[in-house]
């Protein structure tokens, strides 16, 4: 629900590094979401390339990646990775694949992280 | 002739509001302020909670109140003679630690106890936009549907304190109150939990202990 405020996040981090580079454009990006970052990557695709529109990102193509769910569990001290796909992005419930109990400890799953970007500039 | 270059950025979002945050809580720590978010769902009572504590908490409070429209429960804090800033969060659902740290401006730091913040309406997406608070209180309303803790596991995983609000209406609206509670106990064994009605005053007094027991530790 809160795509817009993400894509913009994004968007800023690109440009600042885009032009910290010199870039004439912005070519690609990737970015990383956790699977239980709550959101939903087509929304923030679409919202990227709305926002983007008269930026030098404009027309990127924007790569969403997936960063599974690590847990601990505070009941049998499990710790791994548990399969997010399955998982609706809306209100993901997580728990224990071993012993099944909800208090878990999320060590992995929840950034969104701007990883890298392709750029254009002059020579 | 142009060239392609690839850029390592790495810049983590959430890290970036976590950074906010934690230099909020050092803020709120140097000028011994305890700091409580609040959160749930549109019309669960969290305004209505906050006024009562303002009315019979010791101690001063200032209220920073997140909304769409903000200046309709900052009107109603004001009628409290207490410090309020009225966030406008527009079409944004959830309330984050820079908007937070520019409140705290207009917030006499050094002559309150207490910040209370009122997040937006909406039990998703607050869950993982720390604001520096010390303590968080999730009010949810039996109206909303006796369900509604199982499908939000999420923010009741990440609050210290789970608040079933207008209990006193449960069985007009044919919602289990326990069922509520047992819901919350499952999902996270710590949380403390407090079955309340405002009209009758029920459970508030417990609820003030309970935010002073946690200020205390």
């Amino acid at each position: 629900m809160h795509e817009m405020a993400m894509a913009d996040s994004i968007l800023k981090a690109v440009i600042e590094n885009a032009e910290n580079n010199q870039a004439i454009e912005v070519i690609d990006v990737v970015v990383e979401f956790g699977q239980l970052a709550l959101l939903n990557p087509e929304q923030v695709k679409f919202m990227l390339d709305v926002l983007s529109e008269d930026t030098i990102a404009k027309g990127a193509k924007f790569i969403i990646e997936s960063i599974p769910i690590e847990i601990k569990c505070k009941k049998c001290s499990f710790e791994g990775t548990i399969d997010g796909s399955s998982l609706d992005h809306y209100a993901p419930i997580v728990k224990c694949p071993k012993c099944d109990a909800y208090p878990v400890d999320v060590l992995n799953g929840k950034d969104v992280i701007v990883k890298k970007i392709s750029i254009e500039k002059e020579d | 002739m142009h060239k392609v270059a690839d850029i390592d950025v790495h810049h983590n979002i959430m890290k970036a509001n976590k950074k906010i945050a934690d230099r909020i809580k050092k803020n709120f720590e140097n000028h011994n302020i305890f700091s409580v978010d609040f959160v749930g769902a549109i019309g669960s009572g969290k305004t209505s909670l906050i006024e009562e504590l303002i009315q019979k908490m010791d101690g001063k409070i200032a209220v920073i109140a997140g909304d769409v429209i903000s200046k309709f429960d900052a009107g109603r804090f004001k009628r409290h003679n207490v410090p309020v800033v009225g966030l406008n969060t527009g079409k944004e659902c959830h309330l984050d630690a820079h908007l937070i740290e520019h409140a705290l401006d207009d917030i006499p730091l050094n002559d309150v106890d207490y910040i209370f913040i009122e997040n937006v309406g909406n039990l998703i997406c607050p869950v993982d936009f720390d604001l520096g608070t010390h303590m968080r209180i999730v009010v949810v309303s039996v109206s909303e549907g006796d369900d509604t803790v199982e499908k939000h596991p999420l923010i009741f995983q990440d609050s210290d304190l789970a608040i079933i609000n207008k209990v006193d209406i449960a069985e007009a609206v044919e919602a289990d109150a326990d069922k509520m509670v047992n819901d919350a106990k499952i999902l996270n064994p710590n949380i403390q939990i407090i079955k309340t009605s405002l009209k009758n005053n029920q459970g508030l007094n417990e609820v003030i202990s309970a935010i002073e027991e946690f200020k205390s530790n």
